[in-house]
């Protein structure tokens, strides 16, 4: 018994230096947001209790549906487009070619490049008048004229996905191609004796014993860029005219822009119970997998 | 005509030679093992078989066709690793099924092969099951079953039994030998272990550095070693070497000084290692208690009593060690000196160059 509670008091005491820290800079924060979603808090240093208010007024008219539909496409393409190259990539650098060290280092850059600078980069290039893609479509002669990517709706919709998309795939990458490297060669060389060629053996062996890194990775993945933030603010800041303001901008310029905290609390308390869905689905497949292993 | 044939068979890694001139023939339904020490090459000209790895240089037929240039599948052999290479997502079934589903064959075709052949391993029960649920044996099996339902003209065996336990493993080893019988197919098996060679080979094929150092049957191997290295390998306890010089060679014998031990004169027809430095090679087991004719002392440092034999360690004046090997429980003592002799005929000779002296 006395072993028991000194046991469970050393626990406690171990645990105590990382539960004080996440109750001041997350469990608090998180209360008092949700707090502050339900006041009418202003510039002003006074404010007023206003209920559901808030949740009414950002339902209820406007464009936050629109928004709440806007983020869930940027991030399902964002993602999957993330997924696709990061599985080709890992093929490649997986498969016995020459120069396989070079080709590995060569990957990292976006990762290793300080995200701003990278953005940046991404914002020149899509530059109408100096910019490296408009530049080469005249050149190549695709395009008639400079085409300003970031100034059109559906043209700044997909250019921050690719840049996304380019930061995101190294990390995917070198996480699938360390998983596909955990998968014994025995196991290939065992269906090459058995005739089974390279795409059978990758969709029969290497997909399925991949499937726990897969799902992991998106799951990841979906929640970081679910929350992605720089991107679109350095490359549009939502613009033009609000077609890339995913929920996250959306929220950032309610509350910082317009100094509407009540009203921008109640839309990030909306992204966080969007953020704990994914949560709940990624540790329900996390320790269903893990039973699956235990099999 | 042999089922297979190496003929010159050579295997480099960049500059490393690690199979060395190989020629070999394989008889249709023989059971060939593969020995030797670690890094002798067994394995990677097991692999070089399989088609798994490149030819360097030379030939490997099978069944009269120069395969060197073939993917394993068409080769006709099937392929059992050491670590059994079972899909651990696919049930006992799948695993056994896939090089069938491979082939496309029709489901009825399938169940037929599959059910075959977990009838023959005994895995009609496990069929549902994943490999992860499966005792090491019964994985074994599963492996086993996969080559099965190829119906290989050649079983190629990559140590299948080394992750076994010994108890497993003697089993699993007299299961093979069945198997062996029932399906009268040619199979190759890779091994370190030189028990598992003398019991299941029909032939065994003893590699040193990436060359064959004997080739024949384990009890030829075991009587007439054509080499030092062939004759410290097979047998356990291994051969006890003694060196010595020869002082005579008229012929019909061999005088050979044995040093502080004394002179022994050996029955050999060989005249051209007069004067040579030699090693004399002496089986632990064929070593008796008491006077013979040769007799020597030895004080043994240790003796273990196992029951069914004793066996004793000792060091000769010499520096060799010296194991004996005694039936039943001999009143032995540790440090305590025992008189030994082993008849003279028992004894082999190896000249300065490791060769068997005959």
């Amino acid at each position: 018994m006395t072993s028991t509670r000194s046991a469970t008091i050393f626990a406690f005491a171990l645990l105590a230096p990382a539960l004080i820290y996440i109750s001041i800079i997350v469990a608090y924060p998180l209360f008092d947001t949700v707090v502050l979603s339900f006041t009418n808090a202003q510039l002003r240093p006074t404010y007023d209790w206003v209920g559901w208010a808030n949740y009414q007024r950002i339902f209820g008219a406007g464009n936050f549906t629109e928004i709440i539909i806007r983020t869930l496409v940027w991030t399902f393409f964002s993602v999957s487009i993330k997924m696709i190259i990061g599985m080709c990539g890992a093929v490649l650098l997986n498969a016995a070619i020459p120069g396989q060290t070079v080709f590995r280092i060569l990957t990292m850059p976006p990762w290793i490049v300080p995200m701003a600078i990278g953005i940046y980069m991404w914002a020149w290039m899509y530059n109408g008048n100096f910019g490296m893609i408009s530049g080469l479509l005249q050149n190549f002669g695709i395009t008639n004229g400079p085409v300003a990517w970031l100034a059109y709706g559906h043209t700044a919709f997909w250019a921050t996905i690719v840049t996304d998309v380019w930061i995101g795939v190294p990390m995917v990458t070198i996480y699938f191609l360390a998983a596909m490297q955990s998968i014994p060669k025995d196991l290939h060389e065992a269906a090459w004796t058995d005739g089974a060629g390279r795409f059978y053996r990758f969709r029969r062996i290497t997909l399925p014993l991949m499937l726990p890194a897969i799902i992991t990775m998106s799951l990841l993945s979906l929640i970081a860029t679910f929350n992605s933030f720089d991107i679109i603010y350095i490359l549009t800041n939502g613009g033009p005219s609000g077609q890339t303001t995913t929920m996250i901008i959306d929220t950032y310029k309610t509350a910082m822009g317009s100094r509407k905290y009540g009203e921008g609390a109640a839309r990030a308390v909306v992204i966080c119970i969007f953020v704990s869905i994914f949560c709940l689905v990624y540790f329900r497949a996390v320790r269903r997998l893990g039973q699956g292993e235990a099999k | 005509m042999s089922q297979l044939s190496l003929k010159h068979l050579e295997k480099s890694f960049n500059d490393a030679r690690i199979i060395k001139g190989i020629d070999l023939e394989v008889s249709e339904g023989e059971f060939v093992v593969f020995v030797g020490p670690s890094g002798c090459g067994k394995s990677t000209l097991l692999r070089m078989i399989a088609g798994l790895e490149d030819v360097s240089e030379g030939e490997i037929a099978i069944s009269g066709k120069v395969v060197n240039d073939l993917p394993p599948v068409q080769r006709g052999i099937a392929m059992v690793f050491q670590s059994y290479a079972l899909y651990p997502h696919m049930s006992v079934y799948e695993n056994i099924a896939f090089p069938l589903r491979v082939e496309k064959l029709p489901q009825p075709e399938v169940d037929k092969r599959v059910g075959a052949a977990a009838k023959v391993l005994q895995l009609e029960s496990r069929l549902q099951h994943r490999p992860g649920q499966l005792s090491g044996g019964q994985r074994q099996r599963v492996a086993i079953g996969r080559a099965i339902v190829r119906q290989p003209k050649i079983f190629l065996f990559d140590e299948p039994l080394s992750n076994l336990d010994a108890a497993l493993r003697s089993e699993m080893r007299i299961e093979l030998m069945e198997l062996h019988k029932r399906l009268g197919s040619t199979m190759i098996y890779v091994t370190h272990d030189q028990v598992e060679a003398m019991t299941m080979a029909d032939k065994i094929v003893v590699l040193d550095a990436g060359t064959i150092a004997q080739v024949g049957s384990p009890l030829d191997l075991y009587h007439r070693p054509d080499n030092i290295f062939v004759a410290g390998f097979i047998g356990s306890p291994k051969m006890n070497f003694i060196n010595g010089r020869v002082r005579a060679a008229n012929g019909s014998t061999v005088v050979v000084d044995l040093g502080q031990l004394g002179i022994i004169e050996l029955p050999r027809t060989s005249t051209s290692v007069a004067g040579q430095d030699v090693t004399l090679g002496i089986r632990p087991e064929h070593l008796k208690l008491g006077a013979g004719q040769f007799t020597l002392t030895i004080t043994p440092n240790i003796v273990e009593q196992l029951g069914i034999h004793s066996i004793t360690y000792a060091t000769l004046p010499g520096g060799e060690a010296f194991t004996g090997l005694f039936e039943g429980n001999p009143d032995l003592v540790d440090g305590k000196p025992i008189e030994l002799s082993f008849p003279i005929a028992s004894a082999h000779l190896f000249d300065s160059k490791g060769l068997a002296v005959y």
